[in-house]
């Protein structure tokens, strides 16, 4: 009853910040210089009646608040509208890109995890010893190369030098896509393995250093299954929470990896369409990132009492 | 026959300090063996090195048999074998020892599957029976509960019942009571003492309190600073210490024992305070009998709080009535000891005093000055500090990392008096000379001093603004004994000094004994029974007060005698 209640207020509060999302991602072209009808008629001599048409086209002439409901009212239905550089629906252009992204950033996410995790997890256990100050300057080091830096490192090792993968686009199929996306998850990894291998490594200190952790292991089990069991465990919490923040800058950072291998998706579909005025296109992508952000959170916010459960108990535990 | 056998204990870190320093104890079969000293002493790491859980990179010597195996030559799986079957660890704080994130039953039943493998059920079972064993109330609804939704004392028997899960041969218990009421503490004393009687267990057992030490141990070993000071009988090493260390122990800790002639206590009591607070003799007296017996105190009361209530209400939960209509009168000079277990609102109603909480009804004066409302503007905040201030439980908190024990104290003065940056400093190097530091102290931060040292600078700087009223709140409980007798002198000479006015919240009843002319007892937000202390503890009234009373260790023979002839040997005070 309870966590129906609780679930039930967390959608709540997902609806009501996804809507608030809404107006600002629709009023925010309102308030960016350029005008899309002479966009859409670039390249011909503009005439009134030709602008009129246009702008009653594309309902351009409505009051802004018609304009937004018009705009929900489509988005509700998975119509974002049509692109104005493509000339196309909005939802058919970022269908074709999103594969791309979505490859990019899950490829991107595991080895995040895989890494991230791996060296917290080693520095925490080795922790003050060679291993453990080897692995924060590799991270800090890490840390401080630009995802476009790396890229091109990356490019200039990996696929000039040694031949080993594709420099350039996305390729065709599903193998072939996770191949040539190797490099750029990589370089899109980078930083984000350094947050999440930190944030990690000073988890596990933490609760290393906990009475639980000594009684656990005073009653004679494995070190392994301390570990396991009752470090790692609990030091999930933080680590979640963090990643569930990294999940926008993800696909941000994304698009600059993607300009940089050259990638049809999201990321330079979204910076391109901010060039060229193609309001629909941006708005459809910012959305869609916030969605992402807002959910996976939302999630994370749900699955809490599961990871503490004291969490469950509200403010008053102890 | 021996189960442990320790000889020689060295223990040295890389830096060169060595923390236990020739070591040697035995404990055999059946045997209660108490392990006894202060902060520091070595014996937590002693207990350690039976189960080999020792600091990673210390170099250690002699040789720790249990069981006729060594522990330090050990294997890392003989090691595990050792602490799976031949002896467990019950810790001091249940609330740390036991994963938050992880129900009672994975604790209880952990070690059996994933050492034993035994089945869950099967294990279970095991569970549920010592879970009985220890008296735990609804021990199939336990099994799934998580460690929050139980009690300190409860989740104290889940831990013991967890050390018995491999049917230990020795049971070595580390401080096992010291995070618990004192009512829990004789609980959980005799769930212990009755599980090593049934299993013919031996037991070392931990502690810093000697009262307790000697109530249930047959043989103790007295530690300080890495060495076995004296060892040997209990009652004989506590009625009849040998070593200059265990007498000043002795000495230093407070008891509740009321001597039979009580009477002669109690004028002993009065005269102290008579005698010696010159500026306020007779009002001390006269209030201390008035309110005794229950009547309007004919002087005016430098503390008077009359009808307090407190009640926090809690979305979606029961409102907590934390302090219900309580009522205490301090007369100038006077010290007032509230006692109570934890949960008994005694803190929240310090804390309305001071002016950090804001009480429901009710109505605080102090110098006859209205107190009862939460201070807003910043004047009326100095206004609140200049009639109370409040000395708070750890020193080790409540003093900022960073500023220096005598900018922490002129920064307290110069908020209230304009000073001449000569006038503060010497007035600062005044204050912590009146409570036993030097301007050697001045300029040291808070981690370079001790425990009792932060205690007295926290004290001085309460005092810089020449307080009305000074509320103290659980003050020693995390000071040890030898320095909270320090610093309990201390209160006592300010005490005598100044005439200052004194609550003191604890829940312990000897120490309030030692400073406060009166006690109140509280019990869930109510004051149950309130009186002049000596006859509170000799002549208990309400049922609460005698369980309070009773609960507390005491061995049968008599500390006092013992105490007064030591604390001769020795001023508290003088030594830091």
């Amino acid at each position: 009853m309870t966590t129906f209640r609780r679930v039930a207020g967390k959608l709540g509060a997902l609806l009501l910040t996804l809507f608030l999302a809404s107006l600002l991602v629709f009023f925010s072209r309102f308030l960016v210089p350029g005008d899309p009808v002479s966009f859409l008629l670039r390249g011909r001599k503009p005439s009134p009646e030709a602008v009129a048409q246009v702008t009653a086209q594309y309902g351009l002439d409505l009051p802004p608040w018609q304009q937004y409901l018009n705009w929900l009212t489509g988005v509700l239905q998975g119509d974002f509208g049509r692109s104005l550089q493509y000339r196309q629906d909005v939802s058919e252009v970022i269908g074709d890109r999103l594969p791309v992204t979505l490859m990019l950033v899950v490829m991107a996410g595991t080895m995040i995890a895989v890494v991230g995790l791996t060296a917290g997890i080693v520095a925490s256990l080795n922790r003050g010893k060679v291993l453990d100050r080897a692995v924060l300057i590799g991270l800090t080091v890490l840390g401080a190369i630009p995802s476009f830096v790396g890229s091109i490192v990356l490019i200039a090792v990996f696929a000039v030098q040694l031949g080993w993968f594709p420099s350039f686009g996305s390729g065709e199929g599903f193998l072939d896509m996770a191949y040539h996306l190797v490099l750029p998850s990589i370089a899109l990894a980078i930083v984000f393995v350094v947050l999440v291998g930190k944030v990690t490594r000073s988890s596990m200190v933490e609760q290393l250093g906990r009475e639980h952790v000594e009684v656990a292991t005073s009653r004679g089990l494995k070190r392994g299954t301390v570990i396991r069991r009752h470090v790692f465990r609990n030091s999930i919490g933080p680590i979640l929470t963090v990643s569930g923040v990294l999940v926008a800058g993800l696909l941000v950072a994304s698009s600059i990896v993607e300009a940089a291998f050259g990638l049809a998706g999201i990321g330079t579909l979204l910076v391109q369409s901010v060039d060229r005025l193609d309001f629909p296109v941006v708005q459809a992508i910012v959305l869609l990132i916030v969605t992402a952000f807002v959910v996976v959170n939302a999630i994370i916010d749900v699955l809490e009492p599961w990871i503490d459960p004291r969490a469950a108990a509200g403010a008053g535990a102890r | 026959m021996t189960l442990l056998d320790i000889s020689e204990l060295t223990l040295d870190l890389p830096n060169g300090k060595r923390l236990l320093d020739g070591i040697s104890l035995t404990v055999a079969e059946g045997e209660t063996v108490g392990l006894v000293g202060e902060s520091g002493s070595g014996k937590s790491l002693t207990a350690r090195s039976v189960l080999g859980l020792l600091p990673s990179r210390a170099t250690m010597g002699g040789s720790v048999q249990l069981l006729d195996q060594s522990v330090l030559d050990a294997s890392r799986s003989e090691l595990l074998a050792l602490r799976r079957t031949r002896a467990s660890m019950i810790f001091q704080d249940p609330r740390a020892g036991i994963n938050p994130m992880r129900t009672v039953g994975d604790h209880l039943t952990e070690t059996m599957r994933l050492c034993e493998g035994r089945s869950a059920a099967d294990a279970k079972a095991v569970a549920i029976s010592l879970m009985e064993a220890v008296r735990l109330p609804r021990p199939e609804e336990h099994m799934n509960q998580y460690p929050h939704e139980l009690s300190g004392g409860m989740l104290q028997r889940v831990m013991i019942a967890g050390a018995l899960t491999s049917s230990p041969r020795l049971l070595i218990c580390d401080e096992p009571t010291t995070a618990l009421d004192v009512t829990t503490q004789a609980e959980i004393i005799g769930v212990l003492a009755e599980q090593r009687a049934s299993r013919g267990m031996g037991m070392l057992f931990i502690t810093h309190d000697l009262n307790l030490a000697a109530s249930i141990c047959d043989r103790v070993y007295v530690m300080s600073a890495g060495r076995v000071e004296e060892q040997g009988d209990a009652r004989q090493v506590f009625s009849n210490p040998q070593a200059a260390y265990t007498k000043r122990l002795v000495a230093a800790t407070p008891t509740i024992v009321v001597a039979r002639d009580s009477a002669a206590t109690a004028d002993q009591g009065a005269d102290a305070s008579a005698t010696t607070s010159d500026a306020v003799p007779s009002t001390a007296d006269a209030a201390a009998s008035a309110s005794a017996s229950a009547t309007p105190a004919p002087v005016e009361a430098m503390l008077s709080a009359s009808g307090i209530s407190k009640t926090y209400v809690r979305r979606g939960k029961e409102p907590v009535r934390a302090v219900i209509d309580a009522s205490i009168e301090i007369p100038r000079g006077g010290a007032l000891g509230v006692v109570g277990e934890s949960g008994s609102g005694k803190s929240t109603f310090a804390r309305m005093i001071v002016g950090l909480e804001q009480a429901d009804t009710g109505d605080i004066r102090i110098a006859g000055r209205e107190r009862t409302s939460v201070p807003s503007s910043r004047v009326e905040r100095l206004e609140h500090a200049r009639s109370v201030q409040m000395v708070f439980q750890d020193p080790y908190l409540s003093l900022d990392p960073r500023i220096t024990a005598g900018k922490a104290i002129e920064d307290a003065m110069r908020l209230h008096r304009n000073l001449s940056t000569t006038d503060a400093r010497a007035r600062v190097i005044e204050l912590l000379e009146q409570v036993g530091l030097g301007d050697v102290h001045a300029q040291a931060r808070p981690r370079t001093l001790s425990g009792g040292q932060r205690q007295r600078v926290a004290i001085a700087r309460a005092l810089a603004i020449e307080p009305d009223v000074l509320v103290m709140d659980e003050a020693t409980s995390a000071l040890d004994v030898s320095v909270q007798a320090q610093v309990l002198s201390l209160v006592e000479e300010i005490r005598r000094e100044r005439g200052l006015t004194v609550l003191f919240i604890s829940h312990d009843l000897a120490v309030v004994r030692r400073l406060c002319d009166e006690t109140v007892v509280m019990k869930t937000g109510e004051i149950v029974e309130r009186g002049r202390t000596i006859e509170l503890l000799g002549n208990p009234q309400h049922p609460y007060t005698r369980l309070l009373i009773d609960s507390v260790p005491r061995p049968e023979w008599n500390l006092e005698a013992v105490a007064a002839e030591a604390s001769e040997l020795e001023d508290p005070v003088a030594q830091n």
